[in-house]
C-alpha cells in the first residue's frame, strides 16, 4: 500500500486557478465517490480550502495513480488538464505524510500557524469517513496529523499572537478586560473604518456599541448598519466615554479630537476604571500624551501594526521547533507503516509454519492413531506451541524494523529462505518503502 | 522531617519555572502534581508533629513558618485548581521554598510555653497565618499585574503578555485576596488583644506578657499592616486606586508582613519570642 498526495496550493497555483479547482463547488463527497468509481485508489480523502486543493489517497501503484489523479483534477473541475498539471505537486509515502503533518500544523499556510487549517483537515477526514472512502491507513494518517497539529500548537508559539490589526486590537482588549461580554465600545467617527472595527468588536462578544459622530444622521445610519448599536450626538461624548471600556477613534479630523486633558477629565469621571483607546485614524485623533495617564491604554494603528509584525517574526522563529516535531512524528508514522508493510510477510511465514506442522501431523497419523484422544489433543497443542515460540522473536523483530532498506532485505531473505513466494496463492510481499514509485 | 516537603517544593518550583518558560502542558501537570505531593507530605509532617507535641505546631516562630508555608501551598493550589491558571506558580514557589528552608534547618518542634494556652491563642495564630497566606497571594498577583501592565503600556507585548491572565482578572483576584486577608488579620488582631488581656490574669509576671504592648515591634508591625491593607481596600473602592496602585500596595504590604513574620519575630520582638 502506497500513500500519495496530489494537489495544488497557494504556493504553486495562482488564485484564478485555485478558484476554478475547487472541490467544494460540487461537493467533496461527490468528488470522493467519483474518484472511488475510477478504481485506482484504495482509500481517499480531499482537503479543499480556499488556499489548497489536495487529494490524499492510499493506492497500490503510485505512478499510475498519480497520472490518474492528475486527470481527475481536470475532469472533475472541468478544467483543461494542461492548465492544471503544471501547478500540481505530487508526494509519495513519507513525503506525503510529512506534507499532511505540515499542513495540519499550519506550517504550509499562507499565514504560518493559522489555526483554521486544522479544523479544515478534520472536516476533510469527517467527509471522507462519511463517504466511506477512508480505511485503516488514511484513518491513522489523519488522526496522527490532528495530534501533530495539536502538539505544534501547544508546544511551540507558532500559532501565537494576532497577525492582523483587528485581531491584535481584540487580543489586547481581552488582555486588559478579560472576557469582552458585557463590555461597551464607543466608536468616534461614523466612517467605514470605524464601522468595520465596531462590527469586529461586536462579533467578539462586546455587549454595547455606541457611535458618536459630528453629524447625528451619520451616526444613526452607521449604528443601524451595524445592528444593535446606538448613536449619540457629539455633545454627549463625555457621557459616552464615561460609560465605555473601549474607545475606537476613526474620524477624518485634522487635529486631535481627544486631548490629554480631556481624557484625564473622563478618567476622573470613570473613577480610574481602565480605558482602552484604539486610534485608527490618520492623522491621529488622540494626543499621544493621553497614553501616559494611569489606566489609559492608548494604541494607534502603527502600534497595532508593530505588534502584528512582532507576532509574525515570533511565529517565524518558532517554525524550526515545529518542523522538529513534524519530523519526529513522521518517523513514528513511518515505523507504523513499515510494521504494516511487514504484515504480509509475517502472515505468509506463519502460514508456512502452520502448513508444515499440519503436514507432519498428517504424515505421522498412523503412529498417533493408537493414542487416546486427549493425548492426541496434547500432541496437537504442543506442536502448536513450539511453532508459536519459534515465530515469536522473528515476528517482533520484523515489525520493529526501523530502516526501510533493512525491511526490504529482511522480507526478501525470509521469502527466499522459507520459499514464501511459492506458497499457494502467491502472497504479495511488498514491503513499505520510502521515496520514489517502485514496480516489481 | 521538613526536608522532604522542602525537596518536593523545590522540585515543583523547577517544574513551574520550566512550564512558565516552555508552556508545555505535560510539564505544567507535573508541576501541579509535585506541588500536591509536597503539600500532602507537608500535611503528614505537620500531623506527625501535632501527635508528637500534642498540639498543632504553631506556638514557636519556626513551626509557625512551616504551617504558613503549608497554608500558602494549599491556598495557591485551591486558586490554581479553581481558575485553571498555572502562571502564578512560578512566583509563589520561590517564597514557599525560601521560607520552608527555615523549619527544615531547625527540625525540632519547640515545646509550647505554659503561657500559650486556651482556644483564643489558637484562633489568634491560625487567623493571622491565614491572613499572611492571603497577603502573600495578593502580593504575587500584584507583581504579575505590574509586569503585564508594563508590557501593555510600553506597547511591547511579549513574555508575560503571552503567559498571564488579563489585567482585569488579576486585579479582581488581588482584591479578593486582600479582602479575605484583611478579615482574618482583623479577627487575629482582636482575638490577640483579648487573649493578651486574659493571659495577664494568670501569667502576668512573664516578661514576654509584660512586653505585649504597642511599643513591641511585632505588635506595632502588625498594626501597620492592618492600616496599610485597610487603606488599600478603601482606596480601591473610593478613590479609584485599583489596578497598578493596588498591586504596588499589595506587594509593599506583604514586604512588611514578611519582615514582621521572620526577622522581627526572631531578633527584635520581646513579646512574641516563644
Amino acid at each position: 500500500m502506497r500513500l500519495l498526495i496530489v494537489g495544488l496550493s497557494h504556493q504553486t497555483a495562482p488564485v484564478e486557478l485555485r478558484e476554478r479547482v475547487d472541490f467544494q463547488a460540487r461537493g467533496v463527497s461527490e468528488a470522493l465517490r467519483s474518484l472511488a468509481s475510477r478504481g485506482s485508489t484504495r482509500e481517499a480523502a480531499v482537503v479543499s480550502t480556499c488556499n489548497r486543493a489536495e487529494l490524499i489517497v492510499a493506492c497500490d501503484d503510485a505512478a499510475a495513480t498519480r497520472d490518474e489523479l492528475t486527470r481527475f483534477f481536470g475532469d472533475f473541475n472541468h478544467v483543461a488538464a494542461s492548465d492544471v498539471a503544471p501547478h500540481l505537486y505530487d508526494l509519495v509515502d513519507l513525503d506525503a505524510v510529512r506534507h499532511l503533518f505540515r499542513v495540519a500544523s499550519g506550517l504550509d499556510s499562507l499565514v504560518v500557524g493559522e489555526p483554521q487549517i486544522l479544523g479544515q483537515v478534520k472536516d476533510a477526514h469527517a467527509v471522507a469517513t462519511e463517504t466511506k472512502t477512508v480505511g485503516p491507513v488514511l484513518n491513522r494518517l489523519f488522526h496522527s496529523s490532528f495530534a501533530v497539529g495539536k502538539r505544534v500548537r501547544t508546544e511551540t508559539a507558532v500559532g501565537s499572537g494576532a497577525v492582523s490589526v483587528s485581531f491584535a486590537a481584540v487580543s489586547l482588549a481581552r488582555k486588559i478586560f478579560g472576557d469582552l461580554g458585557g463590555r461597551s465600545v464607543a466608536v468616534i467617527g461614523a466612517g467605514e473604518m470605524g464601522k468595520l472595527t465596531a462590527l469586529h468588536m461586536k462579533s467578539q462578544g462586546v455587549e454595547h456599541v455606541t457611535i458618536v459622530s459630528r453629524t447625528m444622521a451619520h451616526a444613526a445610519r452607521t449604528a443601524e448598519a451595524i445592528g444593535g448599536a446606538s448613536a449619540a450626538p457629539w455633545d454627549d461624548m463625555d457621557t459616552v466615554l464615561g460609560a465605555s471600556d473601549i474607545v475606537i477613534t476613526a474620524t477624518g479630523a485634522a487635529s486631535p479630537v481627544l486631548t490629554k486633558a480631556h481624557v484625564e477629565a473622563v478618567m476622573r469621571r470613570r473613577r480610574n476604571r481602565p480605558l482602552f483607546i484604539i486610534d485608527i485614524a490618520l492623522p491621529r485623533d488622540v494626543e499621544a500624551e493621553a497614553g501616559e495617564i494611569e489606566q489609559v491604554f492608548l494604541y494607534n494603528i502603527d502600534d497595532l501594526q508593530a505588534t502584528v509584525r512582532e507576532n509574525l517574526a515570533r511565529r517565524a522563529s518558532e517554525v524550526a521547533r515545529a518542523e522538529a516535531i513534524v519530523r519526529e512524528e513522521v518517523d513514528k508514522f513511518g515505523a507504523w507503516l513499515r510494521s504494516r508493510g511487514a504484515i504480509p510477510t509475517v502472515v505468509a511465514l506463519r502460514q508456512r509454519f502452520e502448513d508444515i506442522r499440519r503436514a507432519e501431523l498428517e504424515r505421522l497419523e498412523f503412529k498417533l492413531s493408537s493414542l487416546p484422544p486427549d493425548a492426541r489433543a496434547r500432541v496437537d497443542e504442543i506442536t502448536h506451541l513450539i511453532v508459536e515460540k519459534l515465530l515469536l522473536t522473528p515476528t517482533e523483530q520484523l515489525k520493529a524494523l526501523g530502516d526501510a532498506d533493512a525491511s526490504v532485505s529482511y522480507t526478501e531473505a525470509l521469502t527466499r529462505l522459507f520459499g514464501l513466494g511459492e506458497s499457494e496463492g502467491g502472497t504479495n510481499v511488498e514491503p513499505f518503502t520510502r521515496g520514489k514509485t517502485r514496480n516489481r | 522531617m521538613n526536608l522532604i516537603p522542602l525537596a518536593l517544593y523545590a522540585a515543583a518550583l523547577v517544574a513551574y519555572a520550566w512550564h512558565f518558560a516552555q508552556r508545555n502542558t505535560m510539564v505544567g501537570r507535573t508541576a501541579t502534581t509535585l506541588l500536591i505531593f509536597a503539600a500532602l507530605t507537608h500535611t503528614f509532617v505537620i500531623g506527625m508533629q501535632t501527635m508528637e507535641v500534642g498540639h498543632v505546631p504553631i506556638a514557636g516562630t519556626t513551626s509557625a513558618i512551616s504551617t504558613f508555608v503549608w497554608l500558602l501551598a494549599l491556598a495557591y493550589l485551591y486558586i490554581e485548581l479553581t481558575t485553571d491558571e498555572r502562571a502564578m506558580g512560578v512566583f509563589i514557589l520561590p517564597l514557599l521554598v525560601a521560607l520552608q528552608i527555615i523549619p527544615a534547618m531547625n527540625p525540632s518542634v519547640e515545646a509550647r510555653s505554659d503561657v500559650l494556652q486556651g482556644p483564643l491563642f489558637g484562633i489568634h495564630v491560625s487567623s493571622l497565618l491565614f491572613a499572611y497566606a492571603s497577603f502573600a497571594l495578593a502580593c504575587v498577583i500584584g507583581i504579575t499585574y505590574v509586569l503585564l501592565f508594563k508590557e501593555i503600556k510600553a506597547k511591547h507585548l511579549g513574555f508575560f503578555y503571552a503567559r498571564l491572565p488579563s489585567l482585569q482578572v488579576l486585579d479582581r483576584m488581588n482584591q479578593v485576596a486582600i479582602v479575605i486577608g484583611w478579615i482574618f488579620l482583623t479577627v487575629g488582631l482582636i482575638v490577640g488583644v483579648v487573649w493578651a488581656a486574659q493571659v495577664r490574669g494568670y501569667a502576668g509576671a512573664d516578661p514576654r506578657v509584660q512586653a505585649m504592648s504597642l511599643q513591641d515591634p511585632k505588635i506595632f508591625g502588625a498594626l501597620v499592616c492592618w492600616v496599610l491593607y485597610s487603606f488599600e481596600l478603601f482606596a480601591a473602592r473610593r478613590i479609584g486606586w485599583g489596578g497598578r496602585r493596588a498591586a504596588y500596595l499589595s506587594a509593599f504590604g506583604f514586604a512588611i508582613v514578611l519582615l514582621n513574620f521572620v526577622p522581627i519575630s526572631y531578633f527584635l520582638t520581646k513579646s512574641h519570642n516563644f
